[in-house]
């Protein structure tokens, strides 16, 4: 059952350079309790189409009339881009869908404690009393991992170890319990032994919630672990999607080729990395055609530089957008 | 609690160290002016036509006690000063202490109001201009606040004083009407000095505005573009909730620790509008000790007693940040 339906999102900000496109005409949906990886470099435009959802882009975001984002929540479905007042947000906003983000630190305000800012939050979303909110929030604390619960109630994001303060932001963003759960790199700032304790305890708490997971990341490795199906972005675009085993073993987008090939593999540590060459180009000089076209080593002819490649279906599940696959090209 | 009531003695401690301090380099600044109290004193009878000799000098010295060591004096001087006792003026040979008499809290008193409207205005209107997105709002703030600092004091009070005599026939000078110049303490002149003040508490609260209110929205925006800002509208948290208790909340703690710096930023700028405004106030007196009649005990008296209100407004925002700040809270309470 769907759970969240984006359809031909095109989001692009205003400013004084001009309109620049962010997100170009992505489409994907998720079923309940599924958990799908968003990948791509920075600047690709993964952060801002998770934020859509929640409608939480800056103000100068402006969104094409062709885009649609809907919510089939438990009190039927929700046209997320209309909603305007506030108290509609809700829903989005710490309601049906919470969201977590890279920095832990930083995502707590300094001088307000844990307790009050999931409290506030608790009373927000529901018609719980202060009490029963404080209840709730320790034992959340403590369903996360978090040794002496009832103490770090009371204190703030700097008295916390960096892994800790993860555990408490994904404690407080599942305290209302939403239905989707966008996660923007929850692993990137953590340790390396900090980042499997907090995929591990991502992926029971999905299993006992029984909720949708966005994961955002550049690291197709923390995706291969925890997602079901997988996104590539790229400059905005969404190029391959898939189940995850099928994309990783069988990658048809070059670009998810490329970063695929630049992982470094555990079995042969001599073999080079082969990072995707060039850097993403700047959203002020969006390429024409294929974006991807000025860092691809399979260009196919002159229709890569001149027209953009739809999606193809490679099965069932899985789609490409790329000249390669697409009939006329080769 | 009780931590925190041993930070607050620790601070006070520390304030008095720092005064103490503050009143060797003065007194060391004192000294550093070239001849002494005595020569002064004598130098000033001999332009009045007495004559003078070297022996009258040094019989003066003795009377003084100028000839003791220099640590002795300053001991002698600050132990005398923490009493608010300073010792005769070099030249007018009366007490400082009587002499400076209520002007030095009433000039405190000017730039502490002044301070105060200052942050009154700014910083609701800092922080609701930094929030809003209103390009005609933050615009005409913008040129508000230039024209505040652009402009100099002397300027706004001549242009005020100009305005107010010419249509007004008053000349809106001085702290108190005549009558009540030397009148006994009382509500009557209370009400006058108000009246009298709210001028120059208006002009120096000008330009002290203009620049609290860019220190205002600058730490504002900043607070505002925040990670935790986000993370709590993606809570569900909006309104006027997310403006006060997150990023206003949080730019409050610097612009708290900005207050003893504009103190002393808004006394220097008290001595020129008392001038126009012909204000018998302790700055004047300080530039007259200091420019014209090289008064130094007048001038470090003044001097001292600036810093120590400077130290004890500083002491203060120090107790305050640490209770709206669990930050500097918990790191002194370890």
């Amino acid at each position: 059952m769907s759970l969240i339906d984006v359809e031909n999102l095109t989001l692009q900000f205003r400013t004084d350079e001009g309109l620049i496109t962010a997100v170009d005409n992505v489409s994907f949906s998720l079923n309940k309790g599924e958990v799908m990886g968003l990948v791509g470099e920075s600047g690709s435009g993964k952060s801002v189409t998770a934020k859509s959802l929640m409608h939480l882009n800056a103000r100068n975001a402006v969104y094409s009339p062709e885009s649609r984002i809907t919510l089939h929540s438990d009190a039927g479905p929700v046209d997320v881009l209309s909603l305007k007042k506030p108290a509609d947000l809700q829903i989005v906003r710490g309601g049906a869908i919470s969201m977590i983000f890279q920095e832990p630190m930083a995502s707590f305000a300094p001088a307000i404690t844990i307790g009050k800012q999931m409290v506030e939050q608790l009373q927000l979303h529901s018609d719980m009393s202060k009490s029963q909110a404080k209840a709730l929030s320790v034992e959340m604390l403590d369903r996360v991992g978090i040794s002496d619960a009832a103490k770090r109630f009371d204190q703030y994001a700097f008295e916390l170890s960096g892994g800790m303060r993860q555990r408490a932001m994904i404690a407080m963003a599942l305290s209302t319990k939403p239905k989707l759960l966008i996660a923007d790199e929850p692993t990137t700032a953590l340790d390396v032994t900090i980042q499997a304790q907090v995929i591990d305890l991502m992926k029971d708490l999905v299993d006992e919630f029984h909720m949708g997971i966005i994961f955002i990341t550049h690291d197709l490795g923390v995706v291969a672990q925890t997602a079901d199906k997988v996104a590539v972005m790229y400059l905005g675009r969404l190029v391959e999607e898939g189940p995850v085993r099928e994309v990783i073993r069988n990658p048809k987008h070059p670009y998810t080729q490329g970063l695929l090939a630049a992982l470094p593999k555990l079995d042969d540590l001599d073999a080079p990395l082969t990072p995707v060459p060039g850097d993403i180009p700047s959203p002020l000089e969006r390429p024409s055609g294929c974006v991807f076209h000025t860092r691809c080593a399979q260009i196919v002819g002159d229709v890569c530089r001149a027209q953009l490649p739809v999606a193809d279906q490679v099965d069932d599940t899985h789609s490409v957008a790329c000249h390669i696959y697409s009939g006329g090209a080769a | 609690m009780l931590s925190f009531a041993r930070f607050v003695l620790v601070r006070a401690v520390m304030a008095m160290i720092t005064l103490v301090i503050v009143s060797l380099v003065v007194f060391s600044l004192m000294e550093l002016v070239p001849g002494d109290c005595a020569e002064r004193y004598l130098a000033f009878k001999n332009t009045q036509g007495s004559g003078i000799s070297v022996a009258d000098i040094e019989a003066e010295r003795q009377r003084l006690g100028l000839d003791k060591p220099f640590l002795q004096r300053w001991g002698t001087w600050i132990v005398n000063a923490f009493q608010g006792e300073f010792g005769d003026s070099c030249i007018l040979r009366v007490n400082i202490a009587q002499l400076l008499g209520s002007k030095f809290w009433l000039s405190l008193g000017v730039c502490l109001a002044s301070l105060a409207l200052a942050y009154l205005i700014a910083i609701p209107v800092g922080i609701i201009s930094a929030a809003s997105n209103n390009a005609f709002l933050n615009n005409s703030l913008r040129l508000v606040s230039y024209l505040g600092l652009a402009m100099p004091n002397f300027l706004l009070a001549l242009l005020i004083m100009l305005v107010s005599t010419i249509w007004f026939g008053e000349t809106l000078t001085g702290l108190f009407s005549k009558e009540f110049r030397d009148a006994p303490w009382g509500w009557p002149k209370f009400v006058d000095l108000i009246k009298h003040a709210w001028l120059p508490i208006f002009i120096l609260g000008w330009s002290a505005t203009a620049f609290a209110l860019q220190t205002v929205r600058a730490l504002m925006s900043d607070e505002i573009g925040k990670l935790y800002v986000t993370a709590a509208a993606a809570r569900g948290v909006h309104g006027r909730r997310l403006l006060w208790r997150y990023p206003a909340k949080h730019a409050l703690g610097p612009i708290i620790n900005s207050l003893g710096f504009d103190l002393n930023r808004i006394f220097n700028e008290l001595p020129i509008v008392a001038l126009i405004l012909t204000l018998t106030e302790a700055g004047a007196l300080l530039i007259e000790a200091l420019a014209r009649s090289n008064d130094q005990q007048l001038a470090g008296a003044i001097i001292f007693l600036l810093t120590a209100s400077i130290v004890t407004l500083n002491f203060v925002t120090d107790v305050a940040l640490a209770i709206i700040d669990p930050r500097v809270r918990k790191s002194i309470m370890r």
